[in-house]
């Protein structure tokens, strides 16, 4: 009885293993280990601090300045490693938010069927056909606050629901499966097997929804902070989208300014997507690479 | 010559983070022209990788790493995929278990056929019209039936066309891979009997793989038993010699017996990602001399066949140890605790209404096992939801003692199905594959019973030994059991709330026939033991005969014929009764 004993548990956990094994995945999780380790220790690797003016104004790319300084006499290269922060706090946060809503109506939705299908897939058709750009700007714009939490808040209920359409029509596949009806006989409440029975089973959808609304949420922020939308002082990638364009970098030649926090962004994304590969090979064995 | 020659043949599934899995270890067989061979062994034995490997339709992981296919005089083992083009089908064709699903749904099955004859020959339209109609009427359909989309035939239907578009250009191998499993047992009947009669007819020759022994002992000109991997022995049916073949054989039997016996072969089979020396059956073996564990047996010839045993030769193992003996017993009358009376169950769905169950009425007692026996869409299933409350009945009544069970909900219904609990026909879906044992059994006792964590955790170790379980398998996943042991599983979380009414919805027939009297022991002995009520539902008659007092048979709703399992089987009067009795494999012993 000792067969499924042969092959020795590695200290690496296996999800981690499979991600590795694949090799777009591993040049995502390099990519966004940097990412993290750039965010974590910023205070450390920052030349200066970012928002200090002391510098002399649109000073080009040298050797006191790799990526020359702001109209303010900002040091650029300074905060794009602290914008990283920024971005990954709203993609991490907003991610879980969107993820946490997406799956209280999906999963609710699902396992119930009935009136109460009805109205909330009712309710996830429209959040789906409401064009969210102009409802992101719009909630944004109002708000009486100004800031990186309300970017969140926006972000978190625009962006549940196509997430929510995918968590309902698995669990309808999953709540009609014997070990469901067995959990019922077993005296198991609807909530104890809709989160501790079949949720376990769908973890790669859920994180594949959590990646995807992370990446959407890291774009969307930068967007609204570029619109102006966000709070103008709060260092992020966003913001120097914004100031580069107001301070005209096109104009005065300052081409790090502009194409430094775009190009971080660009890769932040990539590196999320890169991963999103081998987390498919995680709910589907047929795709993990041999 | 041969028509099929395979020699030294060995694939194996290889990815990159486990170790090679050796399906198949250098195999050699050959087939003659018009040969019907069946190839039989549990699952897990190699021997669909067998058949696909023949078809050169293996798909990574899988590989061929050693060997030669010779097919009619050609190397096909390296063959590439355009050479193989003009073979397969023409001269190679199959029908797997699924094939029925391999219909194209979206075209009539006149357009299936005409589409392989266009592909493969340049017959002119009318020509293909009336050899669709010959080959139709060949497998007992109606030529009508051309226009008909996929899902407008029965799954049996569909499993026929699968079958007359494999024979459509006159092959001269059809592979046949479980073609049967999955269809209801008269229709396996009749489709084996149409392949038998075509396959003589024609002269191709079948590869008949199975795990169902009964069928091809009836039908196969000889024999393969495939295990772990190796052809283990081969011969003429009729008496085997390898245990292992002798332990498959034994779990048949004539239920119409004065006492009936099935035998189960205990343990399961070896890791497949190792070679070991000697005898890979060594360890399940009841007859294992010393030499058996150090010396690899060679395929040799005994008798009228080839078999590859050390011990086979001299003596013939028997599974005494391991015998589910049932004979006819009095049983003792009891107090009924469950009482269906005059049940009906429509079922309405645009408009047409078809009737489940039409004026059924039985009792439960406790110490005795009630049998519902019929095909698919006999009604049996539903009968089983009116009893758990999981469907209410339109008219009639379901009494637990005096509890009016058709009318129960919310907390009355959880109350009642503390005594009502269901063993499930899939094993492998009827546990959660993300929760251990531990997990999936301590639920029922603190829901039910209203035991603390603590108390339910201490109970479970005497729960598991009642199923036969040695507690260290509390900590497994259900993927690290076998079929056997999940299922075991399964009735221990039935039995968690110590209910008085089991149903068990046919619950031995996913699993491999050499271990499916282990799992009827069990119930037996538990429905004594435990002095439970218990509703056997299947589609079966032996497992019907060797398990249950008093037998039920249904068709399309209505009971035909009830009455003590022994009388009912032997002096069956519904011609559907005899039916299904006929349909009853019987391979010779």
């Amino acid at each position: 009885m000792t067969v499924e004993l042969l092959t020795k548990p590695s200290r690496v956990p296996q999800w981690l293993r499979i991600l590795w094994a694949n090799k777009k995945s591993r040049v995502g999780v390099v990519l966004l280990s940097v990412f993290v380790l750039t965010a974590v220790f910023a205070p450390v690797l920052a030349p200066y601090d970012p928002e200090s003016t002391d510098f002399a104004a649109a000073l080009p790319a040298s050797g006191d300045h790799w990526l020359g300084t702001t109209q303010q006499g900002q040091d650029v290269f300074s905060q794009l490693i602290h914008g990283a922060r920024t971005s990954l706090l709203v993609g991490l946060v907003a991610g879980v938010f969107s993820t946490i809503i997406a799956l209280l109506i999906g999963m609710t939705a699902g396992y119930l069927r009935g009136w109460v299908d009805e109205f909330l897939s009712g309710l996830t058709n429209l959040a789906l056909v409401i064009p969210v750009l102009p409802l992101m700007i719009t909630l944004a714009a109002y708000a009486p606050v100004r800031g990186v939490w309300l970017i969140i808040f926006v972000i978190s209920v625009t962006g549940w629901a196509y997430g929510a359409k995918i968590k309902r029509a698995q669990i309808i596949t999953l709540r009609t499966r014997d070990y469901v009806t067995a959990a019922k006989l077993a005296g198991d409440g609807p909530m104890r097997i809709v989160f501790r029975e079949i949720m376990p089973n769908m973890t790669s959808l859920v994180v594949v929804g959590f990646m995807g609304a992370a990446t959407a949420a890291i774009g969307a922020e930068a967007g609204l902070e570029f619109l102006g939308l966000g709070d103008p002082t709060t260092i992020s990638w966003g913001t120097m989208l914004y100031w580069a364009d107001n301070g005209g970098a096109l104009l005065t030649g300052q081409w790090p300014w502009l194409i430094a926090p775009g190009l971080a962004l660009t890769m932040l994304v990539t590196a999320m997507t890169l991963i999103n590969f081998g987390v498919d090979a995680l709910s589907n064995p047929a795709l993990r690479e041999e | 010559m041969s028509l099929l020659e395979v020699a030294d043949l060995s694939v194996a599934y290889a990815t990159k983070n486990s170790p090679p899995t050796h399906a198949v270890r250098n195999v050699s067989f050959s087939m003659a022209e018009g040969e019907c061979v069946g190839l039989l062994g549990e699952s897990g034995c190699g021997k669909s990788t067998l058949g696909t490997a023949l078809l050169r339709l293996l798909d990574r992981p899988a590989r061929i790493t050693g060997g030669t296919i010779r097919f009619d005089g050609t190397d096909i083992t390296a063959l590439d995929e355009n050479a193989l083009r003009p073979l397969r089908w023409r001269a190679l064709s199959t029908v797997f278990q699924s094939s029925m699903n391999s219909l194209n749904p979206v075209l009539t099955v006149e357009a299936q056929f005409r589409d392989m004859f266009r592909t493969h020959t340049d017959m002119t339209s009318g020509e293909i019209r009336r050899r669709t109609a010959e080959l139709l009427e060949m497998v007992l359909i109606d030529p009508s039936y051309m226009r008909f989309h996929p899902h407008e035939l029965s799954g049996g239907m569909k499993q026929r066309v699968a079958l007359a578009l494999a024979l459509a250009l006159r092959p001269k191998l059809v592979v046949l891979d479980e073609p049967t499993t999955g269809l209801d047992v008269v229709v396996q009947k009749s489709i084996m009997d149409s392949v038998r009669t075509l396959q003589r007819e024609q002269g191709f020759a079948v590869l008949l793989i199975s795990h169902d022994l009964g069928t091809v002992m009836e039908i196969a000109d000889r024999v393969m038993v495939m295990y772990a991997g190796s052809v283990v022995e081969s011969r003429p049916a009729g008496e085997m010699l390898h245990p292992y073949s002798r332990g498959l054989l034994g779990s048949y039997a004539d239920p119409r017996a004065e006492t009936v016996d099935v035998t189960y072969i205990p343990g399961r089979p070896p890791d497949l990602s190792r070679f070991q020396d000697g005898c890979l059956f060594v360890d399940r073996c009841p007859v294992a001399l010393p030499k058996c564990a150090t010396e690899k047996p060679p395929l040799a010839p005994v008798g009228d066949g080839l078999v590859a045993c050390h011990v086979a030769p001299s003596t013939k193992a028997d599974f005494a140890d391991s015998t589910f003996v049932r004979s006819v017993r009095a049983v003792a009358e009891a107090p009924p605790v469950l009482e269906v009376t005059g049940v009906h169950k429509t079922y309405t769905r645009r408009r047409t209404s078809v009737t489940a169950v039409d004026d059924v009425s039985f009792a439960l007692r406790r110490g005795r096992v009630t049998a519902l026996v019929g095909q698919s869409g006999s009604g049996k299933s539903t009968i089983a939801k009116l009893l758990t409350g999981i469907e209410r009945p339109d008219t009639g009544t379901v009494m637990f003692g005096d509890v009016p069970v058709h009318r129960l909900r919310g907390r009355a219904m959880r109350r009642y199905r503390k005594d009502v609990q269901l063993v499930f026909q899939d094993p492998f879906a009827a546990l959660n594959p993300v929760r251990t044992v531990r997990q999936t059994l301590v639920r029922p006792l603190r829901n039910h019973l209203g035991l603390s964590e603590k108390d339910a955790r201490a109970r479970l170790e005497s729960l598991v030994d009642t199923v036969g379980l040695a507690p260290a398998f509390l900590d497994r996943y259900p993927h690290q059991l076998s079929g056997g042991q999940r299922q075991r599983v399964v009735v221990a979380r039935a039995l968690a709330p110590e209910p008085s009414i089991l149903i068990a919805d046919e619950p031995i027939s996913m699993l491999d026939v050499s271990i499916r009297a282990e799992i009827v022991e069990l119930l037996d002995r538990l429905v004594h033991h435990r002095d439970l009520a218990m509703l056997y539902i299947t589609h079966d008659l032996l497992s019907a005969r060797l398990l249950a007092d008093e037998v039920l048979v249904l068709n399309k709703g209505t009971v035909v014929e009830d009455g003590p399992t022994i009388e009912v089987i032997r002096n069956a009067q519904a011609p559907y009764t005899k039916l299904l009795l006929d349909a009853l494999p019987n391979p010779p012993r």
